[in-house]
C-alpha cells in the first residue's frame, strides 16, 4: 500500500473532538477491528490495535486528515504490524477468534470468509473492507490509500473475484452467476 | 458496477464484523485542567515568591539606611519652593541658616587645601 497523500484535502490536517472519535469508532470500528485481525488474528490483541489507535486520537494527540478513514486505517495496519513485530503474532482462525459473524448464522461461511480475506493480498483486503464494510466510495479509498481510482478499482474487482471463488460452496441457490 | 459484484457485496454484508468493546473514558480534558492547575499553582508561588524577596529586600534597605542618608533625604524633600517660600516668611534667619548649610553640600567648597578657589587662583 502506498502511504502518500495525493491530494491536497488530505494534506489539511486537524484535531478532532472526542465526540467524532467516538462517532467514527462505532461507525468504522467494526471493520478496522476486521482489518486487524487479518494482521494478528487474535481477536484480543486486534481489539487491543483498533482501541489504541483510537485512545490516542481521544486524548488528541494526533491530528489526522480531513477524512480520517484513509489515517485510520493506516494507524490500524501500522500499530499491528508493530505488535506482530514484537512476536504477539497467533494466528489461529478458530471460533474464538472469530471476527465475523454471519446474519444467518453460518458460522463456516463466517470462517471461511476471514481465511479468504486473510489470504488477499493487503492492498486488496483493504479495498474490500474500506468498500464493504466502511462503506466508501471508490474515488474515496483511492484518495485514502493515495493511488489512482483505476488502481483501486482493479484491486477490488480482483479480490472481489478471489473471495467469490471462495465463498463458492457456502452460497447457497446463488452460486453460479 | 456488474449487477454480480452487486449482489455478491451484498451477500459479503450478510457477514458483520464483530463490534470491538467500547472505548475507554480517556482523561484528555481532565488533563488539560490538571496541568492547567498545576501552571496555576507554579505561577502563583513563584509570583508570590519573587514579591515577596522584592518587598523584603526594599524594606530592608529603608532599615539599613544611615541616619545621614535619612537625614539628607529628608533635607531634599524639605528644600521645595513652597516650603522655601514659608520659612522666608515666617523665619527669614532659619532659611539663611537652611540655605548655607545645603550649600555646603551642592555648592563648590571654597574652603580647605583642595577647595575650588584655590585650585582656580592656582591656574
Amino acid at each position: 500500500m502506498k502511504g502518500g497523500f495525493d491530494r491536497a484535502s488530505d494534506l489539511a490536517e486537524r484535531h478532532i473532538t472526542a465526540d467524532e472519535v467516538r462517532r467514527l469508532y462505532d461507525q468504522h470500528g467494526p471493520a478496522l477491528l476486521a482489518y486487524a485481525c487479518s494482521f494478528v488474528a487474535d481477536a484480543a490483541i486486534a481489539e487491543d490495535v483498533v482501541q489504541r489507535v483510537f485512545v490516542k486520537l481521544l486524548q488528541g494527540r494526533i491530528a489526522v486528515p480531513d477524512v480520517p478513514l484513509g489515517y485510520l486505517y493506516r494507524a490500524v495496519r501500522n500499530t499491528a504490524l508493530n505488535v506482530r513485530r514484537n512476536g504477539r503474532r497467533e494466528m489461529r482462525l478458530d471460533a474464538d477468534s472469530a471476527w465475523f459473524a454471519h446474519r444467518g448464522g453460518d458460522r463456516e461461511a463466517a470462517l471461511a470468509l476471514q481465511a479468504a480475506l486473510a489470504e488477499l493480498p493487503e492492498e486488496q483486503r483493504e479495498v474490500v473492507l474500506m468498500r464493504v464494510w466502511s462503506g466508501m466510495t471508490l474515488e474515496e479509498i483511492a484518495g485514502a490509500s493515495g493511488v489512482s481510482l483505476n488502481t483501486a478499482a482493479s484491486r477490488y474487482r480482483y479480490a472481489l473475484e478471489k473471495l467469490r471463488e471462495r465463498l463458492r460452496p457456502y452460497r447457497k441457490g446463488e452460486g453460479e452467476e | 458496477m456488474e449487477s454480480g459484484d452487486e449482489r455478491f457485496e451484498s451477500y459479503l454484508r450478510e457477514f458483520e464484523p464483530r463490534r470491538p468493546r467500547g472505548l475507554p473514558t480517556v482523561a484528555g480534558a481532565r488533563f488539560d485542567w490538571r496541568r492547567f492547575a498545576a501552571a496555576a499553582v507554579l505561577f502563583i508561588t513563584l509570583g508570590g515568591t519573587t514579591w515577596f524577596a522584592t518587598h523584603e529586600k526594599r524594606m530592608r534597605g529603608v532599615e539599613g539606611m544611615t541616619d545621614t542618608e535619612v537625614s539628607g533625604k529628608s533635607t531634599t524633600k524639605r528644600i521645595t519652593a513652597f516650603s522655601l517660600t514659608r520659612t522666608a516668611l515666617e523665619n527669614p534667619k532659619q532659611l539663611d541658616a537652611e540655605l548655607t548649610e545645603d550649600s555646603r553640600r551642592v555648592l563648590p567648597n571654597f574652603r580647605g587645601k583642595e577647595s575650588t578657589l584655590r585650585v582656580l587662583a592656582k591656574e
